[in-house]
């Protein structure tokens, strides 16, 4: 059978792959290292309200058509510090003075953080806040409470939940492929999570952006695109086998990487372009999930091109 | 051929069935996307009870959903959560505290008889517990209005300042410290809260409870503003209150009425009823309630008192502005999304690409039906689980277009290249699409509300894209090249690509 010459050989290129991979990892572990050394965060990712309990209040001003009057976030510090909102029996009145606010679209809305108030209070506190920072626009006001155990719980769900679809794609990767192949597809997986995560603990280091369960989601999502892609490109080489039996593995894999690869850049790009909507059109609550999933697809084509396919002459030379 | 059109018929008619069901029956929209709260409650374990059981949370969910109907909040829902959680949806309701209120509550009313000789006791108790209230009540008054309207109250704050005094000696001789920094509020509700204790310690255990309740009412007070819940008891019920306030009549002790472990109102019940006791069933509480309170303890009574209590642990409130926000910005994503996709198929794959946007059409339209039908409420996450699906889908149409290409490059027929693209694609599509669907599992059976909400149209999506990759796009593409003038590989690949003709 006539062998097509492969136009781009990603051999040729494996050690400037793997500089760039290799210090894409380390510098994301040490984003995580910092992060966690860093005494305001105290874990690998800044965790957001999902998982350390609290209550976020987010609040529109309805402005006249002059603009919003100002309003600084100490001001509204200040004041939120003096109220006392009614206490829970047994309980005592909920401590507003380390609330952290945020004003944002040059003052026209606000972001309030408090402890995790009960609904009474935190319409007591809305009701507050008309008279701070009113008037303020009724059907735009949103109020998220997490109590403190379930943020524990929606955490240790979301790591679970990580842990046992890795163990599932492991067991069927191992199941539909052998050793080597099933190991380099989870170290590609373990690779592209690796820098999602790392990309986001510098995130949080540097502009505050907080990890909530979408963030597992999106990584669940990445594991799984990660696989797919790698799984591709493998499969072509398995099928391959027969017909280029007498090549040697790195020139299997040149052919197979070349063959796939239009189909790995088109899928990456086809999938990036709906996330480049959500990001640009999709409102808040959606951006920083699409924004992790673009960076972990990115990250995952790359590791199914530049990656797992040139790692497997390495490790299967002892086995050839 | 014939099997083509087979095909073809049942892929329209599965087409104008979804878009005839999604017009009308559209998908149901999420709290997050209509505007509206939601409660998470947790039952608590309590007593005897160490873990709480199913039964135990059908009881609970039994009481709420009665409380809910006295409630009369249009269109809320409540759903069990695993073994110990409920979910209440309030859609439109911006303000869930009188709700949470509400539901929240245990509401066990207790009838209790005062034990014998605490008299002096009592008396002293009460007067303290009236005192603090007046207080409480003053100061209330001056730290809720504004300054101008303070100074109105200003006569009232020299009775509030002596109080203060009094206030440091009651809470001395009852041995509460109260912590350092505490308002005036806070010590009084302290005292206040000790006070109804020790109260509730006077009394003898309760014979008579909220269970032998028939029904509930509330009235207005004839003297006053405040207002009375009346009861009305079973006769078994009935017969109780008559043998208890029986037993009390003339003697001096009161009769308390707990709610909650609090005494919310002590009678006195007079000689007269020495010889039977109060007959006839019914009781009112004249506890000086305000009319939302009244209301409030009436829903609660006539719903029952919860078996265990239950604690709010989530909210989460989105104004209706919002919701239409996001639907309008999620909309806008999905579609610029999808149109983006669109173009780019058909400018790299041209013919085959044009199938591949009528095929992703279909595929967006049998995804809604599908939410209509099962139905799946439709949510930020899930919105956000079928734009990713939506690559997922394309990817199936690449791997498959690509082999096509491949195919045609190194000679073969156009119906051959086609036929062998649509084999040689499927083990990778099938490798991809079961690896997305263990993700969505796992998500599924272990991820919260709006986790699951992701996992389920996602794997929708995966389970819908294999069918429109695998039938819709080859059964149209079949269908097309029976038409001579579309049998053309330039309609696939540029030329230039193409083996010579001669060779």
């Amino acid at each position: 059978m006539n062998v097509p010459e492969p136009r781009f050989r990603i051999s040729r290129h494996r050690r400037t792959a793997w500089l760039g991979s290799g210090l894409a990892a380390v510098f994301s572990v040490i984003g995580l290292l910092v992060s966690w050394l860093n005494p305001g965060i105290h874990a690998p990712l800044k965790p957001g309200l999902d998982f350390t309990g609290g209550t976020q209040i987010q609040l529109e001003r309805s402005c006249a058509a002059g603009g919003c009057s100002a309003i600084s976030a100490p001001e509204i510090q200040r004041a939120l510090a003096s109220l006392t909102l009614p206490a829970e029996p047994g309980e005592s009145s909920p401590n507003l003075g380390n609330a952290s606010v945020q004003v944002l679209d040059q003052g026209q809305s606000l972001v309030l953080r408090v402890q995790d108030l009960n609904p009474g209070q935190a319409s007591a506190l809305v009701q507050e806040m008309q008279a701070i920072a009113g008037p303020l626009n009724p059907e735009s006001i949103s109020v998220d409470t997490i109590g403190p155990t379930l943020g524990q719980q929606l955490l240790k769900g979301s790591v679970v939940s990580l842990v046992v679809s890795f163990i599932g794609i492991a067991a069927f990767i191992t199941f539909r492929y052998d050793g080597v192949f099933a190991f380099l597809a989870l170290f590609a997986l373990g690779h592209d999570v690796l820098i999602t995560c790392g990309a986001f603990a510098w995130l949080g280091l540097i502009a505050g952006v907080e990890v909530d369960s979408l963030f597992a989601v999106s990584l669940i999502t990445v594991a799984g695109y990660s696989v797919t892609d790698t799984v591709v490109v493998f499969d072509r080489i398995r099928e391959q086998r027969t017909t280029l039996a007498d090549l040697p593995l790195t020139e299997q894999v040149d052919v197979a990487v070349d063959a796939t690869l239009t189909r790995s850049l088109y899928t990456s790009f086809t999938t990036l372009l709906p996330l480049l909507g959500l990001i640009f059109f999709g409102g808040a609550s959606l951006f920083w999930f699409a924004v992790a999933l673009t960076i972990g697809i990115a990250v995952g084509s790359w590791s199914s091109i530049g990656v797992a396919p040139t790692l497997l002459p390495v490790l299967a030379k002892s086995k050839v | 051929m014939a099997r083509q059109q087979g095909w073809l018929a049942l892929i329209l008619a599965l087409a104008i069935a979804s878009a005839a069901l999604v017009l009308n029956v559209p998908p149901p929209l999420g709290l997050d996307l209509q505007g509206g709260s939601q409660l998470t409650l947790q039952v608590m374990p309590s007593g005897a009870i160490k873990k709480v059981e199913k039964e135990q949370l059908e009881a609970v969910k039994e009481v709420l959903d009665r409380r809910i109907n006295g409630l009369g909040v249009s269109e809320a829902t409540l759903q069990t959560v695993g073994n110990d959680q409920l979910v209440l949806q309030l859609p439109g309701e911006q303000d869930p505290s009188r709700a949470a209120k509400v539901l929240g509550t245990t509401a066990l009313l207790e009838f209790r008889a005062q034990k014998p000789g605490t008299d002096s006791e009592m008396q002293g108790l009460l007067k303290l517990k009236r005192q603090a209230t007046a207080a409480l009540v003053q100061t209330e008054i001056k730290e809720s209005t504004d300054p101008a309207a303070a100074d109105s109250a200003a006569s009232d704050s020299a009775q509030v300042k002596i109080k203060a005094e009094e206030l440091a000696k009651a809470l001395e001789a009852l041995g509460i410290a109260v912590p350092p920094g505490s308002s005036q509020t806070e010590s009084l509700e302290l005292l206040l809260s000790t006070v109804n204790q020790k109260i509730v310690a006077l009394f003898e255990p309760s014979e008579l409870t909220g269970k032998d309740l028939v029904g509930a009412g509330r009235q207005q007070q004839q003297a006053g503003s405040g207002w009375d819940v009346t009861l009305s008891f079973n006769r078994e019920g009935g017969e109780k209150f008559a043998a208890l306030t029986q037993n009390i009549a003339g003697t001096g002790r009161l009769l308390g009425i707990v709610l909650d472990g609090r005494s919310i109102s002590e009678a006195s019940v007079g000689p007269q009823f020495q010889a039977a006791g109060i007959t006839g069933g019914a009781a009112s509480i004249t506890g000086n309630f305000t009319a939302d309170e009244s209301r409030d303890l009436e829903v609660q009574l006539k719903g029952g008192s919860l078996p265990l209590p239950v604690k709010v642990i989530e909210q989460r409130t989105i104004g209706a502005t919002l919701g239409t926000e996001n639907v309008r910005r999620s909309l806008v994503a999905a579609l610029s999304g999808l149109v983006l996709v669109a173009v780019f198929m058909v400018v790299v794959y041209r013919l085959p690409g044009v199938v591949a946007v009528l095929a992703l059409a279909l595929y967006s339209l049998f995804n809604l039906a599908i939410y209509s039908l099962i139905p799946v409420t439709l949510t930020l996450p899930g919105i956000a689980g079928f734009i990713l699906s939506i690559g997922m889908a394309v990817d199936a149409n690449v791997l498959i277009f690509e082999r096509v290409k491949e195919e045609l490059r190194s000679g073969n027929t156009l119906i051959r290249s086609i036929d062998t693209g649509f084999s040689l694609a499927f083990s990778s599509i099938i490798d991809g699409h079961v690896t997305g669907l263990i993700s969505c599992i796992a998500l599924f059976a272990l991820g919260t509300g709006l986790v699951k909400g992701f996992a389920v149209t996602l794997a929708i999506g995966l389970l819908l894209s294999l069918f429109t990759a695998l039938t819709c796009s080859r059964t149209i593409l079949r269908v097309l090249m029976s038409y001579a003038a579309l049998r053309q590989p330039t309609y696939f690949l540029p030329a230039t690509q193409l083996p010579a003709k001669a060779s």
